[in-house]
């Protein structure tokens, strides 16, 4: 419920300020979006599961950002940023639906 | 030995798909056991979480969204400026006809019937400055048709080489050339008037006449003695060598006597006078 309305204020907060942002940040946006997305659905999953826990929860969201940024700025000095960038998004994106059909298993049953 | 060592990564596959849930959570709820009390950072931590992942995604929202329209509304911006630019030079075109076409009837009136004004007129007929009206002979021109369903022929942004623009600016130039040398008296491609000081150009694909480019298929109006400019231009190297294009390479290559032809006047034409310079041999 108060996770719900924190994710709600964010994105109100992020909607009415509408920072600019800096340009050396662009190329890790598309990262930091799937890295969040990946945290809700883990988070939501492990709620679900019972084993919800609340700093596995920011340190895991924190730590794939920043992991993911590294990784992907690492790639971009050694001409392989792209590559690594879509590698990410593969990674957490496939974690994401797996997440997700646990959800959907938990809510429907199904 | 090998052999685990080539399964390992199918390994590593299937555990990414099959195990999807972070471990960090069930290593957690083992270590704490089962019905720890919640801890004082619980909330407000999951509070920064969520608040953090919510801004995120809205930065990444405004960013895209913000972004798009930046670069649309540059391209709109040109395309306007080039439209109204292309508006007010047809606009100044007009009415340069206009103003000359003024001066021509009112030279008509003051050099009525005389020798000189004739010559006048002569004059300006060939070098494309009055309309001109008269029977004579259209050729037509044209690229083969591309053929259209050209998926996996390819990657996307290249051009087949089968598909490419056969004619260029030397087949129209040819085709302008033989008419001239048939007879005819003034000439217009894809409605540009030609003069004397014309120039038929390539550039990229276009094919550029007078720096106004055009496109197949191209339209070559010239006026003249029409009979004579059929029967010479049928007889013609140039005729021969594009009926034979059109057979092998499926261009398309017509054309036809006209009754009535009307060719616009060029307000494009800047008179250059040569100016004698001095005595020779004199620096």
């Amino acid at each position: 419920m108060i996770a719900g309305l924190a994710l709600a204020i964010g994105v109100i907060v992020g909607l009415v300020l509408r920072p600019t942002v800096p340009h050396w940040i662009e190329p890790y946006l598309p990262i930091a979006v799937v890295a969040a997305l990946d945290a809700v659905f883990g988070g939501i999953r492990a709620r679900l599961d019972g084993i919800f826990d609340s700093k596995v929860f920011v340190v895991s969201f924190v730590s794939n950002v920043v992991v993911a940024g590294l990784i992907v700025f690492l790639g971009d000095k050694l001409g392989v940023g792209g590559q690594l960038s879509t590698a990410v998004v593969v990674v957490l994106g496939i974690r994401i639906f797996g997440n997700a059909a646990a959800i959907r298993r938990h809510v429907f049953r199904a | 030995m090998t052999s685990r060592r080539t399964t390992l990564p199918t390994d590593l596959l299937v555990d990414l798909v099959t195990n999807t849930a972070d471990p960090g959570y069930a290593a957690a709820a083992a270590r704490r056991g089962p019905d720890a009390p919640p801890r004082w950072y619980d909330r407000p931590a999951v509070v920064l979480g969520c608040l953090l992942v919510g801004f995120t995604l809205a930065i990444a929202y405004v960013h895209t969204h913000r972004s798009a329209p930046a670069a649309a509304k540059v391209h709109g911006d040109l395309v306007a400026r080039v439209k109204a630019a292309q508006a007010s030079g047809n606009a100044l075109e007009a009415e340069a006809q206009r103003l000359g076409n003024q001066i021509n009837q009112a030279r008509a009136k003051a050099l009525p019937g005389t020798s000189l004004g004739n010559e006048l007129q002569r004059s300006q007929l060939l070098a494309g400055d009055t309309p001109a009206v008269g029977p004579g002979l259209r050729v037509q021109l044209g690229n083969p048709h591309q053929p259209t369903g050209t998926a996996g022929n390819g990657r996307p942004g290249t051009t087949p080489i089968s598909g490419a623009q056969l004619l260029t600016d030397r087949d129209v130039r040819s085709v302008v050339n033989e008419l001239w040398h048939d007879g005819a008296e003034a000439m217009s491609v894809n409605g540009v008037r030609l003069t004397p000081t014309s120039a038929i150009r390539f550039a990229g694909e276009a094919v550029l006449v007078d720096f106004a480019p055009i496109t197949s298929p191209y339209t070559i109006d010239a006026i003249g003695d029409s009979d004579v400019l059929v029967t010479s231009f049928a007889d013609s190297d140039v005729a021969s060598r594009y009926h034979t294009l059109a057979s092998a390479e499926g261009i398309s290559f017509s054309w036809s006597e006209q009754h009535k032809l009307h060719l616009a006047g060029t307000a494009a034409v800047a008179p250059q006078y040569a100016r004698p310079t001095g005595t020779t041999g004199s620096r």
